[in-house]
């Protein structure tokens, strides 16, 4: 072979950086600058972040209808129980129009709450779902694979957020979640939330979480009929 | 729980027997609603009114269904049941209550709708997205809650089917059997898919009309889908319907389109292709007939493999047929399986005649064939004593015994048998076997032969056959030499001869089949030591014509010399040298040197002193003592 595998690693990176097109996948290593580097815009970030909602949100809705098909079989898929979720104290648009008519930051803020609050009960979800023989290791993986992808889905829009405070779409009131903000999920009377009730309350925030994005969207980035 | 007045217990368990039964009732009801639903969208009707899900007549008042088309409001639809008296509007309200943090209380429907029956309407301001609804059933005359359920508005959208489905012709098949198609449709336009507020996706179906079955295609997240693998001349429906993505359920279908594609009849299609088929075929078959033509030799070769010759280890067979003898001879030795000592331990070994096989002449008859003279062939014949090669016999040559029979159809009173007799001759390497074995009653002498063993002549060692004995000894004559010596010895030789000539099984000699045949009185003189055969008797009839045949040339064997053959009883002397075996083993002896017949003498002049030995033997070493 003439040339060496570091030489080759180092041509194939600098094609990366070097080719205009290179925008699929993840972003290029850029360890100078902007220089040769093409940086995503606001709306490939957005597009990033909605498509990793929408597949958190699939997760979601997939291990909810397993949870319910072997363990709640007599349940309907009309009629719900209501369940409190740990976070129904987070004031959420409750529709489209409640949404659009949010501030961009109010906004961002709920989306960012609802990601952080979501942070320790996904883990504590995988962890009694490993632990639980019932279900079997594809789930747990399913739920593990859940809690990481909120923690990537909230890195992301933190940076979405930086960028857009950047461009000076957003005001300054965004400020960091503390660690106060982090709630443990318990319910009504105090208990420890079982697993097909985070199951339920984190299917519909994902829900909740993916709409806003798409409306936050809509309204940062001007598009045709948005 | 807001108990809004009724007694929470009383409410409470009144709600589970409630729930439970709706819950029941509704998932039939609803079941059935959607079958009658799907057959009625089949026809083409509009969807979703409250008089789709078919009430349960049995039952009392109760939710027939709740649904969204667009995620921002929705429509809830009971029925009055067996209960005809609250059928009149008014009779029957609805109650809801939103469960979300904030406490509230139960509100009646924002919206019965006038034109249809038993609808309640939420209208966006009413709708709560992520929010759990509970609505009641009441009938408030009676204070009666019929029905309770409890949703949330995400969990039961159902979008409203795509609109302007159609189809467009990617392909047909080069059979003209088949075609592909490409269909396409738009989104519903109350989902506001711009945006992203319902993420839809699609599902075509498509059957042959009227069949029963329908063709459900994979989930869509674009607009558009090709079918494949559709037959011609056949009418198909397609339809699609919508759900959104991380929900379960589906819309309506739409409107069911046709598709039908006419079959191009193309016989000159088929006909090229056929052509092409025997043409290629007939062309393939000449390439291989002609392959195998050129390469035959190759193939013969692959095929049948030549079998390989026989190849000694060590030794090229070219050598072989064109080395020199020294080389050959110094190869060969050094091969293991020839083993020069062999011989010396063994000198007859050395010299075994294979002579006695006759190939060309041996036809592969047997040897009582032989013997019986039966074989045409006019060259010299060897009594062949000898069976096969593979007998299994010692490393001495161990000829057969022929019977007597045989050996007397040999003799000329037997001249039926034919022209040609075979004639004995024997090698020196089968006489020691033969000496040691035992024999039928055989009269045979044994003949000395030696190949260009010239100066016998002063040999002492010889002996007459004077007479035969019936049993078939031989008589061998005291000799002329009357020395006592000589003649102990001669005695003794006659002993040895006498004996040899009874264990030999396998020769006998021209002399001995002369004597056997001839009916020659004994020898004019015994003290003559000799016979003399009637030259007749040698003549060709009976005897093979170049061994020892021609008296003429005085070829008299050496036991019986003789005198030159014109005359009938030439005096001949006693002994006579041999003096080469020639190309058919005749012996060809010397002519006997003009002395008196009667002169006993001379043979022993010519005779040197000689060992003992057997008589008519002569090994090798001896044979070198002799040779000058």
């Amino acid at each position: 072979m003439g040339l060496s595998v570091p030489a080759v690693a180092v041509l194939l990176v600098a094609l990366l950086c070097l080719d205009p097109h290179g925008r699929v996948g993840s972003a290029p290593i850029c360890a100078h600058g902007p220089s040769g580097c093409h940086v995503p815009s606001l709306a490939d970030l957005f597009d990033r972040v909605i498509q990793h909602s929408a597949r958190m949100h699939s997760l979601s809705n997939d291990l909810h209808s397993e949870f319910e098909q072997y363990f709640l079989p007599s349940k309907n898929h009309i009629g719900k129980i209501y369940r409190k979720c740990h976070t129904s104290n987070i004031l959420t648009p409750n529709g489209k129009e409640n949404a659009q008519k949010l501030a961009r930051e109010e906004l961002t803020e709920v989306i960012l709450k609802l990601l952080m609050a979501w942070r320790d009960p996904l883990f504590q979800l995988h962890q009694s779902m490993a632990h639980q023989q019932d279900f079997n290791s594809f789930s747990s993986n399913k739920a593990l694979e859940m809690g990481d992808m909120a923690h990537e889905l909230r890195k992301g829009v933190e940076k979405v957020a930086e960028k857009m405070r950047v461009l000076g779409m957003l005001g300054n009131s965004v400020t960091g979640l503390s660690a106060a903000e982090a709630m443990l999920p318990l319910s009504d009377s105090g208990e420890a939330m079982s697993d097909y009730e985070l199951l339920y309350c984190f299917r519909r925030d994902s829900n909740k979480v993916q709409n806003y994005l798409k409306i936050l969207k809509c309204r940062i980035v001007p598009e045709h009929d948005c | 729980m807001n108990t809004c007045g009724i007694d929470p217990a009383h409410l409470r368990n009144r709600a589970t027997e409630i729930k439970r039964e709706t819950a029941e009732a509704m998932a039939y009801s609803l079941s059935l609603g959607l079958l009658y639903l799907g057959l009625l969208c089949g026809n083409g009707l509009v969807s979703a009114r409250s008089e789709l899900f078919t009430p349960d007549p049995s039952r009392g008042p109760h939710f027939t269904g709740c649904r969204s088309r667009e995620q921002e409001t929705f429509r809830c639809w009971w029925s009055a049941g067996i209960f005809q008296n609250l059928t009149e509007p008014g009779a029957l309200r609805v109650f809801y209550q939103t469960k979300n943090a904030l406490l509230s209380e139960w509100q009646e429907c924002p919206d019965y709708t006038h034109t249809v029956k038993n609808e309640c309407y939420f209208n966006k301001t009413f709708t709560h997205i992520w929010t759990s609804y509970c609505i009641q059933l009441r009938s408030v005359r009676e204070n009666i809650t019929y029905d309770e359920t409890c949703f949330t508005v995400e969990n039961i959208v159902h979008p409203d089917p795509p609109i302007g489905l159609n189809w467009t012709l990617l392909n047909v098949s080069r059979s003209g059997l088949h075609f592909d198609i490409l269909v396409r449709w738009a989104p519903p336009p109350s989902a506001d898919v711009q945006m992203g507020w319902m993420s839809l996706v699609y599902q075509v179906q498509y059957r042959v009309r009227n069949a029963s079955h329908w063709e459900m295609l994979d989930l869509e997240s674009g607009t558009q889908q090709s079918i494949y693998g559709l037959h011609t001349d056949k009418e198909y429906e397609v339809r699609v319907r919508c759900k959104m993505s991380a929900f379960d359920n589906f819309g309506e279908f739409s409107d069911s389109i046709l598709v039908h594609v006419a079959q191009i009849p193309s016989k000159e299609s088929t006909f090229p292709t056929m052509l092409v088929l025997i043409f290629g075929v007939i062309g393939l078959v000449i390439l291989l007939v002609l392959l195998i033509f050129s390469q035959q030799q190759r193939l013969m070769v692959i095929f049948l493999p030549p079998i390989p010759a026989p190849k000694i280890k060590g030794i090229d067979p070219e050598l072989l047929k064109n080395g020199k003898l020294d080389q050959l001879n110094s190869l060969l030795s050094s091969q293991d399986m020839y083993k020069p000592d062999f011989y010396h331990e063994d000198p007859w070994v050395e010299f075994i005649q294979l002579d006695l096989d006759d190939p060309p002449e041996k036809n592969e008859s047997s040897d009582t064939q032989h013997r019986l003279g039966l074989s045409r062939s006019g060259s010299s014949h060897v009594l062949n004593f000898k069976s096969d090669d593979d007998s299994g016999r010692a490393s001495c040559y161990d000829p057969e015994i022929p019977n007597p029979e045989d050996l007397a159809s040999l003799l000329p009173g037997h001249s039926g048998r034919g022209d040609n007799h075979p004639l004995v001759s024997r090698s020196i390497s089968s006489i020691p076997d033969l000496g040691v074995q035992q024999t039928s009653e055989v009269e045979e002498t044994p003949i000395q032969t030696q190949p260009a063993v010239p100066s016998w002549v002063n040999m002492d060692f010889y002996a007459q056959v004077s007479d035969f004995t019936p049993a078939g000894g031989v008589v061998l004559s005291p000799g002329q030499l009357n020395s006592s010596p000589e003649k102990k010895k001669e005695e003794e030789n006659e002993k040895k001869i006498q004996f040899q000539l009874v264990s030999d099984g396998a020769y006998t000699s021209e002399n001995t089949a002369r004597q056997l045949s001839t009916e020659v009185p004994p020898s004019p003189g015994p003290e003559q030591g000799y016979q003399t055969f009637p030259t007749q008797a040698v003549e060709g009839n009976l005897w093979n014509g170049e061994y020892l045949v021609s008296t003429s040339d005085s070829q008299i064997p050496y036991l019986l010399p003789e005198a030159p053959p014109a005359p009938i009883l030439p005096p001949v002397s006693d002994y006579t040298v041999v003096q080469e075996v020639d190309a058919q083993h005749s012996l060809l002896l010397n002519p006997p040197s003009l002395q008196p017949a009667i002169c006993p003498h001379s043979p022993n002049k010519h005779l040197p002193a000689m060992p003992t030995m057997p008589m008519g033997y002569l090994t090798p070493d001896l044979l070198g003592n002799l040779t000058p």
